[in-house]
């Protein structure tokens, strides 16, 4: 009995482990392999250059400014759509009339891809004809229009409003969710004790998100990690590095500029990066487990 | 034990249906030939589709066909590269990128073919000579060129009173006052994706510095604080600084300054040849909505180069259809339908000396005389230096467009990266 169990136990996860091996942790072995190397991608042969790649690393400028733009991003993403999720759950829990149409509304923008996203946005930003520009023209703000998408000063900023848009809805989703967790006698306990509003929402509402805030947050992190799509469609990095983000940069270093084996220690880097994060959201996790245990 | 027989037959269905498809190929033999190209959309997808036809009607070998935009091609067919899985014959762009592949070995050589067919007599010595040899091999096919000039739109010309069109530097800025005073953009640029920035900083060092001095520049010989370089960043600079161009360049794609020349708001663009494509298939006609004149000298006794890419196929190392790419690439430079159809179809020059002129539009043809009376043929920069070396340049024209003044500092930049590229 004991033997035919261990039997299904492994036929059953031998399917997953071997995708899991192949699709996952083969590349990111082959990554580690190719960052010591100075393969081009095309050859078939290369040369071992040590660690030298990730020397190069902490001299390149454009590794500091890719590391700099997607804090910045990362910043934008832990503000932006945590708290306008946030303000928007809290908005549409009550009951409100078409609150419900609203939620669909906010949500919509996820059910589309980021290449989509990226070319309404591109659309919008347009300098000539795009939406942003009619109506800040329209409002006699002639000044602050321009080429969004163009300028050095405003390029990365545009791109992660275009991204901080979608992404808004999911954590409203989240945030919603965790709402509905919240215990209608912790709020009227409070209210017979005098609480107000503002109270009641600081002291007990958003203490008890604090599970849908981890995943709000956390989603955020890795997204801001994996930031590539919407650049690649809206600015390509540009222009000249200014949205430059670490995933961006290693595709350009590796598909553009053909230095596979950089590009690939500059992955490596970002795997060490999203490793002390994910490991950091994991603690974190337990220890709300433990909390609420 | 019927559950266990249950679940491996799942396996084996899992295994069975997954395989084949990690080892999906097209089907051995020689009637079949793998192509990818990147002639897609307003580069010529149509007339492709009917020069495949065609051979496949004709040879009866089946043409697998995938194409591919531009950018997203130079990284599909590195993927493909990578996991060895090139298709039988791509096309590709002539000059350091096909250098860079063949110094990879990846690709096959083609000499005998090449002979064995006398496509000497086929292509012009001058065009062989700088596109289709790499390390004293061939490996490339000629399949179309272009021409850079400076493409105007005529109403707007004569609106502006400019009926010659000048040939030396103090006529050119001339016609810029004269155009800007008839209040018209002399320059629509549209260098959102980089590139079209780039014939200007062709032109200007050609016709400052020279083809020796650029090519110099190109291989890494040279270096882009020289004085030369720096003369040519000035004299564009002066250009940008007295208004000649459309403000927000960066903001647009070069089919948007295409547009604006169309429309009147601008006077004319620097662009290659295939313009006459997109504009023709917006029904625009040629001669009367648009028309081209040459890049003006600038220092005297310096040649008159011009600049263009050329278009070509090659052959992968690995071809499994070697029979099949073989006969395509013959047909597709030999066979003088197929060449009009693509001259025609996406604006190109044939390089094939047995096409006959008179298919080409008067524009056209002009374009091709040009062509043929410069005694220098040069690429285009991103097609004329190594790839990494051209992300670094086409950044500093991006640059530069955004805020010429810096210039001095861009071109330090662009100098560092090709310390480090060229190992200098």
């Amino acid at each position: 009995m004991a033997r035919s169990r261990w039997f299904w136990r492994i036929a059953f996860l031998a399917i997953p482990l071997l995708l899991y091996l192949v699709i996952v942790v083969g590349p990111l072995l082959y990554s580690f392999f190719f960052s010591l190397t100075d393969w081009n991608g095309f050859s078939f042969d290369f040369n071992f250059v040590g660690l030298e790649n990730f020397s190069k690393i902490f001299v390149d400028p454009l590794f500091g400014n890719a590391i700099k733009n997607t804090i910045i991003w990362m910043a934008a993403a832990l503000t932006l759509p945590t708290l306008g999720g946030l303000a928007l759950a809290l908005a549409l829990n009550s009951r409100m009339r078409g609150a419900r149409i609203y939620k669909s509304l906010f949500y919509l923008p996820i059910c589309l891809s980021l290449a989509v996203v990226g070319q309404i946005w591109i659309w919008i930003y347009q300098p000539r004809w795009g939406l942003l520009n009619i109506t800040l023209d329209s409002l006699g703000l002639v000044d602050v229009s321009r080429a969004w998408l163009a300028s050095p000063e405003t390029a990365l900023i545009a791109v992660i409003v275009a991204w901080a848009w979608q992404q808004t809805g999911l954590a409203m989703v989240i945030f919603l969710a965790g709402l509905t967790s919240v215990p209608t006698e912790l709020l009227e306990a409070a209210q017979i004790d005098g609480a107000n509003q503002r109270q009641s929402l600081l002291r007990v509402v958003i203490p008890l998100l604090q599970p849908a805030s981890v995943v709000v947050i956390a989603l955020a992190v890795i997204n801001s990690l994996k930031s590539f799509d919407i650049v690649y469609i809206m600015t390509g990095g540009g222009p000249f590095h200014s949205s430059d983000t670490l995933a961006m940069m290693m595709y350009n270093e590796s598909f553009k500029k053909y230095f596979m084996g950089y590009g690939s220690a500059i992955s490596v880097v970002l795997f060490l990066i999203a490793v002390v994060l994910i490991a950091f959201y994991f603690r974190q996790v337990r220890r709300l487990e433990n909390l609420y245990d | 034990m019927n559950m266990r027989r249950f679940a491996l037959l799942i396996l084996l269905v899992v295994a069975l249906t997954g395989l084949p498809v990690l080892a999906q190929d097209a089907p051995e033999g020689d009637t079949f030939v793998t192509v990818m190209h990147y002639f897609t959309g307003e580069l010529g997808r149509e007339g492709l589709n009917t020069i495949f036809g065609n051979f496949q009607e004709a040879s009866g070998i089946t043409v697998f066909d995938n194409p591919i935009g531009h950018e997203d091609f130079k990284t599909t067919i590195l993927v493909m590269a990578a996991g060895g899985d090139l298709p039988d014959m791509f096309s590709y762009w002539a000059g350091a990128r096909t250098q860079f592949v063949v110094d990879s070995g990846r690709l096959a050589p083609i000499d005998e073919w090449w002979d064995a067919n006398g496509l000497s007599d086929v292509v012009p010595a001058s065009l062989a000579a700088g596109a289709t040899v790499y390390n004293g091999a061939r490996y490339l096919v000629p399949f179309g060129y272009h021409y850079a000039g400076l493409f105007y739109n005529p109403t707007v010309m004569a609106d502006a009173g400019i009926t010659e069109f000048p040939t030396d530097w103090a006529g050119f800025l001339a016609m810029c006052e004269t155009l800007k005073a008839a209040g018209v953009a002399p320059f629509a640029l549209g260098s959102m994706n980089r590139w079209p920035a780039q014939f200007w900083f062709d032109y200007l060092l050609l016709r400052t510095a020279g083809p020796e001095y650029r090519a110099q520049l190109m291989a890494g010989e040279a270096s882009y604080t020289d004085p030369e370089v720096v003369r040519a960043m000035e004299l564009w600079k002066e250009l940008v600084d007295a208004g000649y161009f459309v403000a927000d360049a960066n903001a647009y794609d070069w089919t948007d300054a295409a547009d604006q020349v169309a429309n009147g708001e601008a006077a004319m663009t620097l662009m290659g040849t295939w313009i006459t494509g997109y504009w023709n298939g917006n029904g625009l006609v040629p001669v009367e909505d648009y028309d081209f004149f040459p890049f003006p000298s600038i220092d005297e006794g310096v040649s008159q180069a011009v600049v263009g890419p050329v278009d070509g196929f090659v052959v992968s190392a690995e071809a499994d259809h070697m029979q099949g790419a073989q006969d395509l690439l013959l047909y597709l430079l030999t066979d003088t339908d197929a060449q009009t159809t693509w001259a025609q179809g996406q604006g190109a020059l044939s390089p094939n000396v047995n096409v006959d002129p008179s298919i080409y539009t008067p524009v056209m043809q002009k374009a091709a005389d040009v062509v043929a009376a410069a005694p220098t043929f040069a690429f285009n920069y991103d097609l004329a230096t190594t790839p990494p070396m051209a992300e670094g340049g086409l950044n500093m024209f991006a640059q530069f467009m955004n805020d010429p003044s810096g210039y001095v500092s861009y071109l330090e930049q662009t100098e560092a990266v090709a310390v480090e590229v060229f190992g200098k």
